[in-house]
């Protein structure tokens, strides 16, 4: 938990530092975004906290986190704008940054799942006796 | 490929020779591309029977994607022939070929269908609801994804199974349990998941550059690391705690 915060912590500051990068020229400044207002929690045992709408010189960020009786299970960005090309291009390549969340064993109506089978096991296993065989 | 294909049709409107030549598809892949049957057009070239020239068009097309996999990938998905073995492009034929299987199928007037090769999937029309296998839970998901037209792949050692192996190194990958590539193409996206996986604690930075292609990397101290794409296709609220 502890951990997860941290690293929740660690993405937010990578965000706005990447926000706050210089730009020039000057950006021209925009409107800040409105503060998206944290909808009400979807299932029992779920918590989201929605943090405040942060505006720097260039942009505005804000984002949600949601807890599972305790556990951070997800981290949604509410609001991330730029105010000029540039920035919008770093904000670009900051938004597909990693989300991070605990691992949980759920369950679901689904249709098929996906996972590693026996194939790709073995075609794992025929890959490390390839190399194996290689390097002699 | 000795593996198991299912298929779904949830319109019932596909025709009978249809499935029949989908299948038949999947057949002539796997006496041609099979590392295990010594007659295939794969072993024969592993042999030095067949120069990868002189071999069907289809191999040829094969062993060019499976060369630009491997320079996409940085190396990590990689293909080609160790010393003496054959050259093994199992990890983009499945996905490859069942892509193909689909579109037979779609030929034959399915519209609504969900192509599952052990685990990888291709789905057309829906929305299609994907589990995510839970890494160390058989009877668990990890994650629900939902989508109308693409692919899911996921690669992983389970349960302590064996290790995929970092091409690069030789050793194995270690730090991550699956991962799980969802886009438009399951050969790519089967790659990708080949590949992430053996970057290890590397591969989901590499996955968040994926253009088109989502990914969730389960790390083995339990972390789970997903990008926009991948999240993007993840409905709210569909995982139950169980």
């Amino acid at each position: 938990m502890r951990r997860a915060l941290a690293a929740l912590v660690v993405t937010a500051a990578a965000v706005v530092l990447l926000a706050r990068y210089e730009t020039h020229p000057p950006p021209r400044l925009e409107p800040p975004a409105k503060p998206v207002r944290a909808p009400a929690p979807a299932r029992p045992g779920v918590k989201s906290g929605t943090g405040p709408l942060i505006n720097t010189p260039f942009s505005s960020i804000q984002v949600r986190a949601e807890l599972t009786r305790g556990r951070l299970t997800g981290v949604r960005t509410l609001a991330l704008t730029g105010s000029d090309a540039h920035t919008k291009a770093i904000n670009a390549r900051a938004e597909p940054i990693l989300r991070e969340r605990a691992l949980v064993a759920g369950s679901a109506d689904v249709d098929v799942v996906s996972g590693a089978t026996y194939t790709s096991e073995s075609w794992i296993e025929s890959l490390r006796a390839a190399i194996r065989a290689a390097r002699g | 490929m000795g593996i198991l294909v299912r298929v779904a049709v949830r319109d019932g409107g596909c025709d009978p020779p249809a499935v029949d030549a989908a299948f038949a598809w999947l057949r002539f892949v796997d006496a041609t591309f099979s590392t295990y049957l010594p007659g295939s057009e794969i072993s024969r070239i592993g042999r030095g029977e067949l120069e990868p020239a002189d071999a069907h068009p289809l191999v040829r097309a094969v062993l060019a994607r499976c060369q630009r996999l491997r320079a996409e990938t940085g190396g990590a998905f990689d293909a080609r022939a160790p010393l003496g073995g054959p050259p093994d492009p199992s990890g983009y034929v499945k996905g490859w070929a069942v892509e193909r299987a689909a579109a037979l199928l779609q030929a034959g007037g399915a519209r609504d269908l969900c192509v599952d090769a052990g685990g990888d999937v291709c789905l057309r029309g829906g929305p299609w609801r994907v589990g995510v296998r839970h890494p160390r839970r058989r009877d668990r998901l990890a994650a629900v994804l939902e989508l109308r037209d693409g692919a899911v792949a996921t690669s992983g050692a389970y349960e302590r199974g064996p290790h995929i192996v970092d091409p690069r190194t030789g050793r194995p990958a270690a730090g991550a349990l699956s991962v799980t590539i969802v886009g438009p193409d399951l050969g790519t996206a089967d790659a990708y998941a080949t590949a992430a996986f053996a970057m290890g604690r590397r591969g989901p930075a590499w996955t968040a550059r994926l253009e088109g292609y989502g990914a969730m990397t389960i790390l083995d101290d339990d972390r789970v690391l997903d990008t926009a794409e991948f999240a993007r296709h993840c409905p709210a609220g569909a995982l139950e705690a169980a």
